[in-house]
Order: structure tokens, then C-alpha cells, then sequence
């Protein structure tokens, strides 16, 4: 089949990638200048794991093209996927209005943006004003929700549980259930739905995913007050089959690009309907008081003065395996020890380049390549995000070279008595 | 310059040659005043169409009419002789030059300086110290509105409590409130709240909602031995330390300290660091434009909050520059003066059409009250005439369902200041409600207008020809001026408070008294210290009169009773 993709975003790359290596001819249209240059010379700005591999592969075997949005689609292609981030709105409505003003045919529009609910549907509205008198060009959209992690964003969609698909026309459905066919082989994992509940449904999930987190985050900190170990309790809990274990580890906090965002945009989208969200604002307002909750460990460690302290942060991602550091619980550790007047000593595999962009040259952080050289001197170690290179380090070696062996850990991935018998005080969250 | 007030200025010139001695200024004024007495100022308008032309005046965004005072060219000139006899020029210059005008407690008075800009080349040791104070309360602004001012336990501040009374409660509450469409995005997530009652009402009620971790505490005192202000400092230092304990640390992260005696905030516990200094030579109820308007910066952010100063500065300029005649707080001093010593008029009331001024009242009530509610002139004499009248207010609209009947229909003569902004709901924070606002507030004009006409004229400002049984007629002829600003903006309040602290000072000046001491409000104090022991059953025998003695007998049983 011959398939457009429009959008920049990670979701765009990872289908474009995924179906041209089902052997579609893929064109993915890219809005981001910069970012269609890197993708043509053979580079991907996303570090997901086997996405650069594949995009180049597929780019080798000629089955995927790179151009630009203006770039009209070939008169035999008919199915589209738009990709876009939530900010644009108004270019998925140019795309449409476009394909209105093409060579008449039957449009299959397959919308994975998470656009406002209630869009996918509007965007046949879109094309029916622009069409020409005369023309007898048809237009159906669908909605396939975006529910790729970062990290395991390939895996997600060549391997997915189910896709959730919003449709409501038999002959749309058919269609895109044939263009996901080699990814839906092991039992039939297609939802179908209305578009708008498609919509809806994306954002409930990550509005429920959030609300355990931060149900979680504030059982830990009880579990604090109590002095029990929160990692026993969940267990516990994750055991019962009603509740079962995802998305039940306490921590410093959860962020991302797109996960963040969405939960802000379903709580915007309440507000302005008139429908109170007391539940979904408490859920973002303690994971934003959760970032910072190695810091304030750290202040009363040391009796509310940090001038002068020398700390050392492992991982600043907002999750291992990227680099990007939007929303990250980092940030706001970062930002709190800076205005105490703390140093930084920073190590994570990947998001230094864009964590140095936007610290521009502060002079109270210094990066390091190697996690040990950055632990040196330190008078405390927070691990915030965790990279699988933190899960052992070398505990002896690290006592050396600290100034305090005192280390904070934000993921609970160290075992507290073990730690403790190396020379260390430990706090970890939730932990007594 | 129109040309009467031009000749209104040559007159004044003229006027200078003539050797005329107080008293004889005194006669002229009150031969001129019982001529006026007469005058009901529906004919002085009648007489003269040009009454607004020439009784009103305007510096930068601040207007006022005074047209509809009971006054005439004859009696501003007299009135301008009278501030020349009583000196008001050197006064002024004794003010701006630092001199100890206030003798009794051998202090200058220089609230000025703390909104004079900073020169590079500042030779004044207390310029610097007033710029170093604006410098370190920007710092403290700017870490709070980061959210990175942290609490004992680590948490962002998001409420600030102001503990202050009088010149540290009542000016910070009237910006605040004044100014709060103004803040910034940075202080959206702030709230400021205000304790200053002794008996414990508002902190109570206060600390109810708060929560310990993230509540930052001002302690606003000139002295720091403000009982009222300590008592509810200490109140709030034991409701954090039953929720932290007893910790050094405690204080260093809730509370600030805002006062003229670092060693007093030192023993209470408030490091260097968390202290914010004013100087003796600012009263209290001149202090707002200091580290006392912490709470202001807070709310509308340090550049507002120099906005705020450099409309005030701009109002020095203008008073220590222009004629009397063209001075704005000079004429509000001398329509004062006329009002009270020759018209006879005992009351002021201060009526903003905005409810953002809802503080300004009190704020206005302390500042002319404390400063010239004296009887006794710098001299050691008694003074001879009234001084001032007693001033209160309200916010206008509200005060028409409440006191205006007497204004109307009582047998008290009184003057009035309407207050009000031109235009308003221009900010963006309003957004799509400002159309209805704007409407609202085109009506609020509209009563201010219609209510100063009405108290001005009486029935001459209703339809000829209706007549009315006694009960529903207007007398009329109570005068008022009306401040009218372009927007209520914090250089425009900046100007009208600077306004009316030179309208307060040069009243005094032709009263003769000081207007910075208020030696009226120490005794009561030291009474209120004995009167406790005998609450508290700590002191033996009566308490003297058989008044107190019975009100204390009743308030012991009723304790007793308690326990």
C-alpha cells in the first residue's frame, strides 16, 4: 500500500518506520525543518531503542521518503496518518483543506494527535468547506490514539496489547484494520469505538496512570511518617489481582513530554467544560510537590542550609533511555538546589547535551561522562532517574570518593540495608 | 496655563509686597469667610460658569476639582497668605534639607527619601541605606515569587502573613488591595495576609487554614516592642513549633523581620539575614514607601512596587516646586484649613468609587488623625482654632446605603473627597468579563458624580419647579473636591498618597503643631500594662476609679467561673 505520514513527533517516525517495514511505501511529510534534514542525511534525534536503525533501513530499501509538509501526496495514495503535536491544530487543518483541492478520490484520514476531544471528527467538517463545487472527493476520518511510550515506542507499535481505534464508518474500519494487520496477528486487538471516545479514551488512561502514581507518592510519604518500608506495602498491594502491579512504584515524581501534558490538557478540558476536576488537580499538584521530594530530604539533612553544599545528580532524563528532559523531577531539583546556593555535579547518560542548553553555562553545574567522577566530592548523591548503569555501582569506591557518603535515592532501586552496611545514610522514598 | 490662574499667580506676586501681619490674615479670612457663609454654592456656580476652569488643577495622571469647595479667588489668595505668614517655604525646605522638624522626639521626617532615586554619586549615607534596603528586598521578592523561599520542612511558601498594626498594617493593606490587578504572574500563587488585632481574632482565624509548612510570617514593627505585634508573633511561633518542635532553624525559615532596632529582632530570634532595617526618621504612617511595603512588593511585584515610589517622588517634586496657588497638596491643605477654621466644618469623609480604595479610608483616617490631631502648638501654647476634623470614609457606593443620609438630609456640615479613576478593567486580567466591568463602573461614575452634585447644589440640582414636602428636600451646599486619576495604577496611588501626607504636613505648618509624634496614643498603653496585672489578679488593691474597678470585678468572677 502506498501511505502518507504527516508530523514530527516520535509517534510519526515510529509508524512511518513500522509500516515501511511491512513493506508499504511510506512518504513522511516533516513540518520541522531541521528535523527533515537530519532524518534525510540519516540521523534520528530520537534515541529509542532500534528506531534510528530501522528509519535508516527503510530509508536504504527505498520504502521510505522524507519531504516536506508542502509536499503534496502522489494521486494513487488515499490513506493518510497525521502525527502532529497538540500545538498544531491549525496545520493538521491546512493538511486537510489541501488534500480537499486534490485530485478527487476516497481520503482515509487516521488521526494520532492528541488534539482536543471531539477533533477527528471536526476534521471532515475542515474538508467538506474547502471542497470545490463539483467534486465528488470523499472524506473519512478515524482516530487511532498515540499510546507509545517513550523508550519502547517501536515495541509498542509493532507488538501492541491492542490499539484502540475511533470509527464510525464500516468501510474506514476495514481499511485501517488492513493496514495494521501484520501488527495485530496474535488475537485480535483492535478496540473499536466512536472517534471521540477513541479520544477521550487516551487521555483516561493517562489521567488513571497518574492517579496511581501520585496515590502511590502519597502513600510513600506516609510511609515515611510511619517509618515502614513502602516497597513491602507495595508489594502487598500490587499482589491483590483487583489493583495488580503497574504503575504502582513510588519516586521523585513522574514527567515527559506528552504524559505530563496530556494529564495537564484532560484537567484543562474539564475546567473549561464547567466540570469541576478536584481529583485530576490534586493528582498533578502532588507530582509536582513529589519532584521535589529529595530536596527537601537533602534540606533537612542538613539543618536548612545548602550554600555550599556540593551535590551529585545521576540521571536527569525525565526516564531512562531518552534524552529529553521536558517536565523532568530534575528540573525542579536542579532549580532548588541552585537557589540555595548548592553545586552541581551532573551525570546521565543521554540528556546532558539538553540539559547544558537550557542551564546555558550556570556556573554551579559541571557535567562529567563518567558517574564516579561526578560523585567526587560530593556531600550528597541523589539518583533521580534510573538508568540500568546506577542499579550497582560500585559502593566502596564510592565512599572514597565522596566527601559525605549520603546518598538520596529517587527510585527506591537500592536495597536500604545493604547501602547502609557500606557506610552510607541512606533515604530513599517512602522507605522509614 | 489658562489666564486666570495666570493672574491668579501675578495677584499672588503682588500680594507678597504687602506687609500683613498673621493676625490681620486671620481678619481678612474670617471678614471673607462670613461673607461666604452666606453664599449657597448653587449661586457660586450659578455666578460663575467657569468655576471647574478655574478651581481645578492636574499633575501627571492625578486631577482635582475643588470647584465645588465653598471657595472663591479672594479666599485661596487669603489662604496663600496664610501659608506665606506661617512660613510654609522654609517649612519645606526644613522638610527636603533632613532637619529634626519633629522636635518633640528629635527626628527628622524623611519619608521622601525613601522614594528619591539613586544617584551614582548619592553623598547621602541614608540614601544608600534606603537603596541597599530596596536591593535586599528585591532579592527576597524575587526568591519568593520563584517558589524557592523554602519552609522548615522544604516546602515553597505560598502564604505570607503580615503581623503589623497601625502605620505597618494599615498602608501595605490599602496598596495591596489597591493595586492587586496589577500583580504579576509570578505572584499568582502568593497570598498575603494581614494580622494586627491584639486580642488574637485574625490569627486565630487565620492559622485555622494555614498550613505551618508553608506559611511565611512579616513581622512588621518600627520599634519591636509593639505589644499587639508581638503577641501575635508569638502566637505564631508556637503554632510552628507544635507542629516542627522547638528548632533554631524555625525561625530562619518562617518568619521575617521588618524594624529600626536589629537588636531586637536579633533576641526575638530573626538572623541578619531575614532582617529588612528602617530608620527613626520615617514615622509609621509614612513608612509604606520602606521594607514595610514588603508585603505590597509581594503582591504587585518590585517593579510595580517602584512604580508605586517614583509616583510619589514625582509628587515631591511638585510640592516643593510649584506656587501655592498651582501646588495640589498645598490647596487640599489650605481648602482644609478654610473648611475647618472658617467654615466651621468638624468632619471629613473620604468616599473612593472603587473598591480596590476600600482600605484607603483608614489608611487616610491614621494619617491625618495621628499627625494632626493635636491641640498643642510647637511653641508649648494651646492653639487657638480647631485642627483636624475627624476623617472617615468608605467605599462610596457601599457608604450611599449607609451614611450618606446624614450627608444629605443631617444637620452636620460636612466635606467630602470623592475618589476615583477615570477609566479601569483595562488589564488583561479581566479578559472576556471586562465589557460587563466596564459598565459597572461607568454606573459607579455616574453615582460619584450625581452625589457630589447633588450634596454641592441641593435641589438647585434637580428639575424647576417641583415642590417638595420637608422630608424629601436637599439642602445642599456640603462641599467636596473630587480626585480624579487617570487609572488607579501604582504611580497614580503613589502620587495621591504623597499627596495627601503633604496636605497633612502642611496643615500643620499653619496650625503650628508637629505632625510627626503621636504622644496621644503612649499613655493608654501604659494604663492598659497595670490594668492587665489587676485581669490577671497579679496586682493588690482597686484600680482606682469605680468604673474600671466594677468592669474588672465582673471580667475576674467571669474567669473564675472558667475555671
Amino acid at each position: 500500500m502506498k501511505l502518507d505520514v504527516y508530523g514530527d513527533t516520535l509517534c510519526a517516525l515510529v509508524s512511518a518506520a513500522a509500516l515501511a517495514s511491512t513493506g508499504n511505501d511510506v512518504v513522511l511529510h516533516v513540518p520541522d525543518m531541521p528535523l527533515l534534514q537530519a532524518l534525510s542525511a540519516g540521523e534520528c534525534p530520537f534515541r529509542e531503542p532500534d528506531l534510528p536503525e530501522l528509519l535508516l533501513e527503510q530509508q536504504q530499501e527505498g520504502r521510505l521518503v522524507f519531504v516536506s509538509v508542502d509536499q503534496p501526496p502522489a494521486d494513487d495514495v488515499s490513506v493518510v496518518f497525521i502525527s502532529l503535536a497538540p500545538s498544531a491544530l491549525p496545520l493538521a487543518n491546512d493538511i486537510v483543506r489541501r488534500f480537499a483541492t486534490l485530485p478527487s478520490r476516497s481520503w482515509l484520514l487516521v488521526n494520532q494527535s492528541t488534539f482536543a476531544v471531539g477533533t477527528t471528527d471536526s476534521f471532515t467538517a475542515v474538508f467538506q468547506q474547502s471542497l470545490p463545487e463539483k467534486s465528488d472527493a470523499r472524506f473519512v476520518s478515524v482516530s487511532l490514539p498515540d499510546v507509545l511510550q517513550e523508550g519502547a515506542a517501536l515495541q509498542n507499535f509493532t507488538r501492541p496489547a491492542h490499539f484502540v481505534l475511533g470509527c464510525n464508518n464500516a468501510a474506514a474500519e476495514k481499511l485501517v484494520k488492513e493496514v495494521l494487520r501484520p501488527f495485530n496477528r496474535r488475537r485480535d486487538g483492535i478496540l473499536t469505538m466512536l472517534p471521540s471516545e477513541a479520544e477521550f479514551t487516551k487521555l483516561a488512561i493517562n489521567g488513571m496512570l497518574a492517579t496511581r502514581l501520585s496515590f502511590m507518592n502519597e502513600m510513600a510519604n506516609l510511609a515515611d511518617v510511619f517509618g515502614v518500608d513502602i516497597e513491602k506495602v507495595r508489594q502487598g498491594l500490587g499482589a491483590d489481582g483487583r489493583i495488580g502491579d503497574a504503575y504502582l512504584y513510588p519516586g521523585c515524581g513522574f514527567g515527559g513530554l506528552s504524559f505530563s501534558r496530556d494529564l495537564m490538557s484532560l484537567v484543562d478540558t474539564l475546567a473549561s467544560s464547567g466540570v469541576a476536576s478536584g481529583l485530576l488537580h490534586q493528582v498533578l499538584a502532588i507530582n509536582e510537590h513529589q519532584k521535589e521530594v529529595l530536596f527537601r530530604k537533602l534540606w533537612q539533612h542538613y539543618d536548612r542550609r545548602l550554600e555550599n553544599k556540593t551535590v551529585t545528580i545521576w540521571g536527569a532524563a525525565f526516564k531512562p533511555n531518552t534524552h529529553r528532559i521536558e517536565n523532568a523531577p530534575a528540573l525542579r531539583l536542579i532549580d532548588a538546589l541552585l537557589a540555595q546556593g548548592a553545586s552541581l555535579r551532573i551525570h546521565d547518560p543521554q540528556a546532558m547535551p539538553t540539559l547544558a542548553h537550557r542551564y546555558m553555562g550556570h556556573p554551579n553545574i559541571e557535567y562529567f561522562n563518567d558517574e564516579y567522577d561526578a560523585a567526587k566530592g560530593a556531600d550528597a548523591l541523589m539518583l533521580v532517574t534510573e538508568w540500568k548503569c546506577y542499579w550497582q555501582p560500585d559502593f566502596i569506591k564510592l565512599k572514597s570518593i565522596m566527601k559525605t557518603p549520603l546518598l538520596l535515592d529517587g527510585r527506591n532501586i537500592y536495597g536500604p540495608e545493604y547501602v547502609r552496611e557500606h557506610g552510607f545514610e541512606y533515604y530513599g522514598v517512602g522507605r522509614g | 496655563m489658562d489666564l486666570s490662574t495666570t493672574a491668579l499667580a501675578e495677584a499672588e506676586k503682588q500680594h507678597k509686597w504687602e506687609a500683613m501681619s498673621a493676625t490681620d490674615n486671620t481678619l481678612k479670612l474670617t471678614e471673607h469667610a462670613n461673607k461666604l457663609l452666606t453664599v449657597h454654592l448653587s449661586e457660586l456656580f450659578e455666578k460663575d460658569a467657569a468655576r471647574f476652569e478655574k478651581f481645578s488643577r492636574r499633575v501627571g495622571p492625578l486631577l482635582i476639582d475643588f470647584s465645588k469647595q465653598r471657595v472663591d479667588e479672594t479666599a485661596l489668595q487669603l489662604l496663600s497668605d496664610a501659608a506665606d505668614a506661617a512660613d510654609l517655604g522654609g517649612w519645606i525646605k526644613q522638610l527636603f534639607a533632613g532637619d529634626k522638624i519633629n522636635s518633640t522626639e528629635g527626628r527628622a521626617a524623611m519619608h521622601w527619601l525613601l522614594r528619591s532615586p539613586s544617584t551614582e554619586d548619592a553623598k547621602s549615607v541614608e540614601l544608600k541605606g534606603v537603596h541597599q534596603q530596596l536591593q535586599k528586598m528585591e532579592t527576597l521578592v524575587a526568591k519568593i515569587h520563584a517558589g524557592q523561599w523554602r519552609g522548615f520542612a522544604g516546602d515553597t511558601i505560598t502564604d505570607i502573613v503580615n503581623i503589623g498594626v497601625g502605620g505597618s498594617d494599615l498602608g501595605p493593606l490599602m496598596c495591596c488591595r489597591a493595586l492587586e490587578d496589577t500583580a504579576p504572574e509570578s505572584a499568582k500563587g502568593l497570598n498575603i495576609h494581614y494580622v494586627s488585632t491584639m486580642d488574637g481574632s485574625q490569627v486565630s482565624h487565620l492559622l485555622r487554614q494555614l498550613a505551618p509548612q508553608t506559611t511565611l510570617f512579616i513581622i512588621s514593627s518600627k520599634s519591636f516592642s509593639t505589644v499587639d505585634t508581638l503577641y501575635n508573633a508569638n502566637t505564631a511561633r508556637a503554632w510552628l513549633e507544635r507542629a516542627f518542635g522547638d528548632d533554631p532553624a524555625l525561625i530562619r525559615c518562617h518568619f521575617l523581620g521588618v524594624s529600626s532596632k536589629a537588636d531586637a529582632m536579633l533576641e526575638w530570634g530573626i538572623p541578619e539575614e531575614n532582617q529588612l532595617a528602617l530608620w527613626d526618621w520615617v514615622g509609621g504612617r509614612f513608612s509604606v514607601w520602606s521594607a514595610i511595603g514588603l508585603p505590597v512588593a509581594l503582591k504587585i511585584g518590585m517593579d510595580n512596587f517602584r512604580q508605586m515610589l517614583e509616583g510619589a517622588h514625582r509628587l515631591d517634586q511638585h510640592f516643593e516646586s510649584a506656587p501655592w496657588t498651582e501646588n495640589i497638596p498645598v490647596l487640599m491643605a489650605l481648602i482644609g484649613v478654610w473648611n475647618t477654621n472658617y467654615l466651621h466644618i468638624g468632619a471629613q469623609a473620604i468616599l473612593p468609587y472603587d473598591g480596590r480604595l476600600k482600605y484607603l479610608p483608614s489608611y487616610l483616617s491614621q494619617l491625618e488623625m495621628e499627625s494632626n490631631g493635636k491641640s498643642v502648638r510647637r511653641d508649648g501654647e494651646p492653639v487657638e482654632g480647631q485642627t483636624c476634623p475627624v476623617v472617615w470614609g468608605d467605599v462610596g457606593p457601599n457608604a450611599q446605603h449607609a451614611f450618606y443620609q446624614l450627608l444629605h438630609q443631617g444637620t452636620q456640615a460636612v466635606t467630602c473627597d470623592f475618589i476615583a479613576p477615570a477609566s479601569r478593567y483595562q488589564e488583561a486580567v479581566h479578559g472576556e468579563a471586562a465589557v460587563e466591568l466596564v459598565y459597572q463602573h461607568e454606573l459607579a461614575l455616574a453615582n460619584c458624580l450625581a452625589q457630589s452634585r447633588l450634596l454641592a447644589l441641593g435641589e438647585a440640582a434637580l428639575p424647576a419647579g417641583e415642590q417638595l414636602p420637608g422630608y424629601k428636600r436637599y439642602r445642599g451646599n456640603q462641599p467636596s473636591s473630587t480626585l480624579l486619576l487617570d487609572t488607579l495604577t501604582p504611580f497614580s496611588l503613589g502620587m495621591l498618597m504623597a499627596a495627601y501626607e503633604h496636605k497633612v504636613f502642611t496643615q500643620a505648618v499653619i496650625w503650628g503643631i508637629n505632625p510627626f509624634d503621636q504622644w496621644g496614643v503612649e499613655m493608654g498603653k501604659k494604663i492598659a500594662t497595670e490594668t492587665l496585672a489587676h485581669i490577671r489578679g497579679e496586682a493588690t488593691g482597686s484600680v482606682s476609679d469605680s468604673s474600671t474597678n466594677g468592669l474588672v470585678a465582673l471580667i475576674r468572677s467571669g474567669l473564675n467561673e472558667q475555671q
